[in-house]
């Protein structure tokens, strides 16, 4: 057997009493794509950013083709030949193309960067490995698919044999995946080794090699990809078996209950963030909202829960207008959200569960009578919620900064339901959360809109606007491009749409 | 973890103690005894005799530490203490002297001094709701703004032309608080009584829950349904309320008239603003750490009289305290 072209042996790291590594072993050979798996929490994060040089192992070894690397910093892990695309590109938005790329390692003709060289070299380089991307263009004006192209290729430029890509199919359409997992696999025809850190099964399935799964911060199972199958690789995520279907009947839309009219938000730029947007949630449905994030979904969703106020038009909440009024006034009126920012916006970290549960709630019988707190009440209401929702947590005096990612977002999800509002708003429900929450919190949208209530989902996974709404909107530069029923959506026409290509052009 | 946290000692304990190390360091270095010196201060601050005196100083000091810890309990500063104080003073200095008080002069000057300060408080609120001023700034600004036209009021128009100060006219004796021991005048019970009244809002209101929330994450209150205007005004106005008050009790309970420039020698506002830091705007702790300031500073007057030591060291014990417990936060959010 050939020497692996990276192997970590025993990789442990502790953030004070916490494990993130527990003896981690990860071997990956040469040409391979390799799907580093795991909820969030498990450790991935850790893992990528000791082989990528960022923090040092408490214990454990790296080899890269057999001899043993220390690196001291990320800069000795590019000299060895790492790279890494982070899930947040980092590059110069008002620089061109080719000065990303070599900014920091230019060819220089004494003091004077050799311009014309680096233009050449850039071109050759995208040329050579089917990246297309002018080297001259403003980064700022690239779509985001493209500026991961600039990023592959800084990493190429710098001679990178192993690359790291952080979930990097988190802010693509659907085709801009298609042409990332191109690239990829003819970078590993070519030799190179791609670590490919994500929690997408079916993107697993379609492009790797082999799959490490980890597991509270250990390594529960390594398998080929062609041997195994994705609830083989769930259960070993999870531990547990989870059914990804979702069971949901027919919907019985009622009378509308969320309107949305001429809805535009200015930009200080002249373009609008949000461009006569108008819509309608009618009772007993769920309506998805998709869209490339940064396409004015925040924007929108935040002007038709109060927290923002929009130039103009005009937003009905259960019939009743509320363009003018603040988020008690849209809550008053019968709204319910559920944020995508769960930790500035949804919950306050520094504040108990108890506390956390009774905000929306603290002006009302029980929890309040003339003014006065029941503390008693406060506590039940807080237990009542974390027993029916499942949250993990010692009591409800722990803080909420002591909650994973996912019971922070179950106790956000819990309290805005409890408000049995005829709206709800749900903002990237399922970000960052584990698979069993994910479960939980889907059947929780769906019972909500049996319930008789509307439910507009706002979701950059296109597979969870897929398998959960009744109707589709897709948004692009601020416009409601589309707007179509489930039955009639595939996954190739709304990633057009996204990508703000309507049928004809 | 719980091992770890019975091994470290309560910060403010341990910031106690460093202190006075450091400080009697310096009192050794400049050649007289520290035991006599520290023995001076608590001899100073909590004999029976001078205690007294030392609650008379912790009236005003405690009073303006609960004005400054419930903005901040909201995240918000009111750095206007002074103003609302001066405006509060003159406001309760000049009341009795109008014809229409009665019997309940005191209590009709305290309610007027009050809601001066209050309102005044209020206008740096309103200025960043509507204009989107700073609080920060705008209450400080609005504070030299008084200080001066106050100032300008006592010197002219109503300066008490029977002496040559700029001073307003005594308030007749029926107008002053009662006496209780030595210099402690009913002005302390008011204060207490304001204290444990913060307390509870605090603990169990639901406004006190809704400013706790703001507090700890504003977007998540606004987020919740919590109205941050009218929240803002309502917490300034109680804020600069408690100070319009203090000014009145130190006008009325000692001395008698408004004196230019008494009322601000003292720095009650900054002793109070620091208290109220170190506790993060939680009244109790609040409240403990600017009884300890009161207890401190009244000692160092004590010690400087007895010893040949100046009080200049209670300054700097009290500064080595603050600095230790700022450290000690700014390690903790580090390392969690």
């Amino acid at each position: 057997m050939a020497i692996p072209e990276l192997e970590a042996i025993g990789i442990v790291k502790r953030y004070g009493a916490v494990l993130a590594n527990d003896h981690i072993d990860l071997s990956v050979e040469s040409g391979e794509i390799h799907a580093v798996m795991g909820e969030n929490g498990a450790g991935k994060s850790t893992l990528m950013s000791i082989l990528y040089g960022l923090q040092p192992p408490d214990e454990g070894r790296i080899l890269l083709r057999g001899v043993e690397a220390r690196f001291g910093s990320a800069l000795d892990a590019i000299a060895a030949g790492m790279g890494m695309v982070h899930q947040a590109f980092k590059l110069f938005a008002s620089l061109t193309v080719w000065e990303n790329i070599v900014f920091g390692a230019e060819p220089s003709r004494i003091v004077f960067i050799d311009r014309g060289k680096a233009r050449r070299e850039v071109a050759e380089l995208a040329r050579r490995h089917g990246l297309g991307v002018d080297p001259d263009a403003k980064v700022g004006t690239l779509s985001v698919g493209v500026r991961q192209r600039v990023e592959i290729l800084k990493a190429l430029y710098r001679r990178a044999r192993i690359l790291v890509l952080d979930e990097p199919t988190a802010v693509l359409t659907p085709q801009e995946r298609d042409g990332l997992f191109a690239v990829m696999r003819r970078l590993a025809a070519e030799g190179r080794t791609i670590l490919f850190v994500t929690h997408k099964l079916n993107e697993v399935m379609a492009i790797t090699d082999r799959v490490t799964v980890l597991r509270d911060s250990k390594v529960v199972a390594r398998m080929n990809t062609s041997e195994t199958t994705a609830g083989e690789i769930i259960r070993a995520m999870t531990g547990r078996n989870v059914d990804l279907q979702i069971e949901r009947g027919a919907a019985a839309p009622g009378a509308p209950l969320l309107e949305i009219e001429r809805l535009t938000i200015g930009s200080p730029d002249g373009r609008p963030l949000v461009d006569g947007a108008a819509f309608v949630v009618r009772a007993g449905e769920i309506v998805g909202l998709a869209g490339v994030a940064g396409n004015g979904q925040s924007e929108l969703v935040e002007a038709l829960v109060g927290l923002r106020r929009p130039d103009a038009g005009e937003v009905r909440i259960a019939g009743a207008s509320v363009g003018e009024a603040d988020v008690a006034g849209h809550r008053a009126a019968g709204l319910a959200y559920i944020p995508e920012d769960r930790a500035n916006l949804g919950a306050a970290l520094g504040a108990d569960a108890a506390d956390n549960f009774a905000m929306g709630f603290q002006r009302d019988p029980p929890l309040s009578r003339s003014g006065w707190l029941d503390p008693a009440a406060m506590a039940a209401r807080a237990r009542a919620l974390i027993d029916k929702f499942g949250v993990r947590t010692a009591s409800e005096h722990g803080l909420a900064s002591s909650l994973s990612g996912g019971n922070l977002q179950k106790m956000v999800v819990a309290r805005e339901l409890s408000h049995a509002a005829p709206v709800l708003v749900a903002e990237q429900p399922t970000r960052g959360v584990d698979i069993g929450a994910t479960e939980f919190i889907h059947g929780q949208l769906v019972a909500e809109r049996d319930k008789g209530h509307a439910v507009l989902l706002v979701s950059a996974e296109l597979s969870e606007i897929l398998a959960l709404s009744d109707r589709i909107l897709v948004m692009y530069e601020g416009r409601i491009l589309a707007d179509v029923p489930r039955a009639e959506a595939s996954e190739e026409a709304l990633g057009l749409l996204m990508a703000g290509r309507t049928a004809g052009s | 973890m719980s091992a770890v946290a019975r091994l470290c000692p309560p910060p403010a304990l341990v910031a106690i103690v460093v202190a006075v190390v450091v400080g009697g360091a310096l009192v050794l270095v400049s050649g007289a005894n520290p035991i006599q010196a520290y023995a001076a201060i608590v001899e100073g601050a909590l004999a029976p005799d001078n205690l007294p005196n030392t609650l008379n100083w912790a009236t005003p000091l405690v009073g303006m530490t609960l004005a400054a810890a419930i903005p901040l309990r909201g995240g918000m500063i009111n750095l206007g203490g002074d103003g609302q104080m001066v405006v509060g003073g003159l406001v309760g200095a000049i009341t009795p002297l109008l014809p229409v008080a009665g019997p309940l002069a005191a209590t009709l000057a305290l309610i007027a001094a009050s809601l001066a300060g209050g309102f005044y408080a209020a206008l740096a609120a309103w200025g960043q709701i509507r204009f989107a001023i700073p609080m920060l700034i705008s209450s400080l600004l609005l504070s030299y703004t008084a200080v001066g036209i106050v100032s300008y009021l006592v010197r002219f128009p109503l300066r008490d032309t029977t002496t040559g100060l700029p001073q307003t006219a005594l308030v007749p004796v029926a107008a002053r608080l009662p006496t209780l021991a030595g210099p402690v005048n009913a002005g302390m019970l008011v204060i207490a009584a304001v204290a444990a009244l913060v307390i509870v809002i605090d603990r169990r209101a639901v406004i006190g829950y809704e400013l706790r929330m703001r507090g700890l994450n504003a977007r998540f209150a606004g987020y919740g349904g919590v109205r941050l205007d009218r929240q803002a005004l309502g917490a300034m106005f109680a804020s600069g309320a408690i100070a319009g008050l203090v000014g009145a009790i130190v006008v009325l309970g000692g001395q008698f008239r408004f004196i230019d420039g008494a009322l601000l020698t003292p720095a009650y506002t900054w002793s109070g603003l620091m208290a109220a830091l170190l506790a993060g705007g939680e009244p109790v702790g609040a409240i403990a750490a600017g009884l300890f300031f009161a207890a401190l500073q009244t000692g160092g007057f004590a010690m400087q009289r007895e010893s040949s030591v100046p009080r200049v060291l209670t300054l700097v014990l009290q500064a080595i305290v603050i600095l230790f417990l700022a450290m000690r936060h700014g390690l903790g959010k580090r390392s969690s």
